[in-house]
């Protein structure tokens, strides 16, 4: 599904050139869950950003599901991205004056899907992740879980081939984080391909497989036994 | 642009900025407005201009004779020019594409008579044609005719100021009023959209005058009014002819400004086209001055608007808006506020003028008023100053990073 090889990106910081990462070679198949793990600065989130085409990157290559990301000019990273990407931020990222079901409809209006067919769609994934008595709620009435639940339900929304999670508990408390976790792990259940951006070891436990950076590096790259959000619910 | 989402978003956007948008319209509807008004002035000025003049025919012609100030052709100078019928005659042979009115004049004061009530006025004594170069407005009876010149008759139109002097409420038409002594019958009664001076006049036809000094064909001047299809230089240079011929027939020394003196009213006129012109001309140069600063108002709320939606573009292109979308939502915003609180200005600015304007109707200033012309432009204006405002801001706003955006945690 994803394949990096050799990847380097180094930011330019006044005279000085800052090199983040220093050649990552990388990939993930379909249906798995990764965590990425590392200390701030280990270049874990540029590596996602990169992964999300929200940044590019300097040297190596990128192959996402078949199509060789490469010479992005904007309107074409923003097509990618809706095709291919759904995004979970840490801090949520709704759009504040719109309600939790027009948030989920979001990404489907960008990919011109007609008006109904959004909403029907929006309401099965918010039914999805348990709020849909929550549709015509603004995300200022809604606790941090719900919000982060609506924010996963419209990275959904768009069906992409892979969901990139940037610290999606780092906002959260502990109990609300595993709620959130189960959320993430039914979805891969259902075999959608997800990434987790995450210094939390517990979070990271929860995953299938975890890669470590360090330094702009992957010092470790391990496949672990799923620990259940459930249990600890 | 007529997709619904769209117009959700901003509607969003300006419900949700209340005070933000008020102040941004603001500075445009006021930019508009003033725009309206200073134009809607300038056409006051230039209709009261004009309707000082309008007084008579405006592609009217007066001829007056002189006293020669150059000896030409073995005549000493300061000889009296006298025209007389034939020159009117004269005019008619020789220009006959060229005039379309004409009418000898003379001018006489007479004291006039009815009952027990005198008084002095001005007689000017004229063909049928001096009607319409004058202007002359009959309200009461009937004008000099073809008849009255033919048999020389006595009658005479006399103003309202004279009816009302001489006759008090009686009807004056029919009624004999003596003129010098000689009994005149009155056969109309005139008003004048000039002053009240004119009124104080009165027309009789110029045969009978000319019987009653002598049986002469002297005449003391001719008015005419030129073909009206003819623009200021056509009509400059048929009176550049009629002056040559005329100083020709009589005489005259072609550089002799004095001896026949032609007045052509178009160069009156031309005068105060140039000047309301100028005047046009200042007025949308200062409107436009003060709807650019609406613009730069626009265009600052604009970006500043960016600044505080940056996060939420930066989220819109991490979902996949791509920059031509987040470009025409802006553009968007920016046009319909502007051409909505421009239409407000504009709406009020012409509401004023239409309740207002036409009861303003001073000599030098009546009934400003904006041609539906002027309303097109302004709204062409209104919509090209909102891209124009939303342009930059549009840009910078498509040109967010997500990443940069997102990172921005507020």
């Amino acid at each position: 599904m994803i394949k990096i090889e050799n990847l380097h990106k180094s930011y330019k910081m006044g005279s000085n050139s800052l090199h983040v990462l220093k050649g990552i070679n990388f990939s993930v198949e379909e249906g798995e869950l990764v965590a990425i793990m590392g200390s701030s600065g280990s270049g874990k989130s540029t590596l996602l950003n990169i992964l999300g085409m929200l940044d590019g990157l300097d040297e190596g290559s990128y192959v996402l599901d078949g199509v060789p990301i490469k010479d992005l000019n904007e309107t074409k990273a923003a097509n990618y991205r809706n095709k291919f990407l759904g995004f979970i931020f840490q801090s949520f990222n709704l759009i504040n004056y719109k309600n939790a079901m027009e948030n989920v409809a979001l990404p489907l209006y960008y990919q011109k899907v007609g008006r109904k067919e959004r909403q029907e769609k929006a309401l099965k994934y918010l039914e999805q992740v348990g709020l849909k008595e929550w549709a015509t709620h603004l995300p200022s009435e809604l606790s941090g879980g719900q919000k982060q639940r609506v924010a996963i339900a419209r990275a959904m929304a768009a069906e992409p081939k892979v969901l990139l999670a940037d610290e999606p508990t780092g906002a959260l408390d502990s109990k609300t984080s595993y709620e959130v976790m189960d959320l993430i792990q039914k979805i891969n259940d259902e075999g959608n391909t997800i990434l987790v951006v995450t210094h939390e070891p517990d979070i990271a436990d929860m995953c299938k497989r975890i890669v470590h950076l360090k330094d702009g590096v992957i010092v470790e790259d391990k496949k672990v036994k799923q620990v259940r959000a459930s249990e600890h619910v | 642009m007529f997709d619904r989402d769209i117009w959700q978003e901003i509607f969003y956007s300006i419900r949700n900025n209340k005070l933000r948008t008020f102040l941004t319209g603001f500075s445009v509807g006021w930019g508009i407005f003033i725009l309206v008004m200073l134009l809607a002035s300038v056409n006051g000025m230039t209709n009261g201009f004009y309707s000082q003049f309008n007084d008579d025919a405006t592609n009217s012609i007066f001829i007056r004779p002189g006293t020669t100030s150059k000896a030409y052709a073995g005549f000493e100078k300061d000889r009296r020019i006298q025209l007389r019928n034939s020159d009117v005659e004269y005019i008619k042979k020789s220009f006959p594409k060229d005039y379309e009115h004409i009418s000898a004049r003379m001018f006489r004061g007479t004291s006039a008579r009815y009952k027990a009530e005198t008084g002095s006025y001005s007689v000017q004594a004229v063909h049928p044609d001096h009607q319409i170069i004058e202007k002359t407005i009959v309200t009461k009876g009937r004008y000099i005719n073809m008849n009255d010149i033919a048999t020389g008759a006595k009658v005479a139109v006399i103003g309202r100021k004279v009816s009302e002097d001489l006759f008090k409420d009686d009807d004056p038409i029919g009624k004999f009023v003596e003129f010098n002594d000689l009994p005149f019958r009155v056969i109309g009664v005139f008003t004048d959209e000039g002053d009240d001076n004119a009124e104080r006049g009165i027309y009789a036809p110029v045969t009978t005058y000319q019987k009653i000094y002598g049986n002469t064909d002297e005449i003391d001047g001719i008015a005419l009014t030129y073909n009206s299809s003819y623009d200021l230089t056509k009509s400059l240079e048929f009176s550049g002819r009629l002056e040559n011929i005329l100083k020709r027939r009589h005489s005259v020394a072609p550089e002799d400004q004095s001896g026949i003196r032609i007045w052509n009213y178009a160069e009156a006129f031309s005068d105060i086209s140039s000047f309301t012109t100028v005047l046009r001309v200042i007025g949308i140069f200062v409107g436009i001055l003060i709807l650019i600063a609406g613009i730069v108002g626009i265009g600052n709320i604009m970006v500043f608007i960016i600044k505080e939606r940056t996060k939420e573009i930066g989220i819109r292109k991490a979902l996949g808006a791509v920059p031509g979308q987040i470009i025409k939502l802006v553009l968007l915003e920016s046009v319909f506020i502007t051409a909505l609180s421009g239409f407000i200005g504009l709406l009020i600015a012409t509401g004023i003028l239409a309740l207002v304007g036409p009861s303003i109707q001073s000599p030098a200033f009546t009934n400003p008023s904006v041609s539906p012309s002027i309303v097109i432009t302004a709204t062409i204006i209104l919509v090209v100053a909102g891209m124009i405002a939303g342009l930059i801001p549009a840009m910078k706003a498509a040109n967010i990073k997500p990443i940069v955006a997102l990172r921005d945690d507020k």
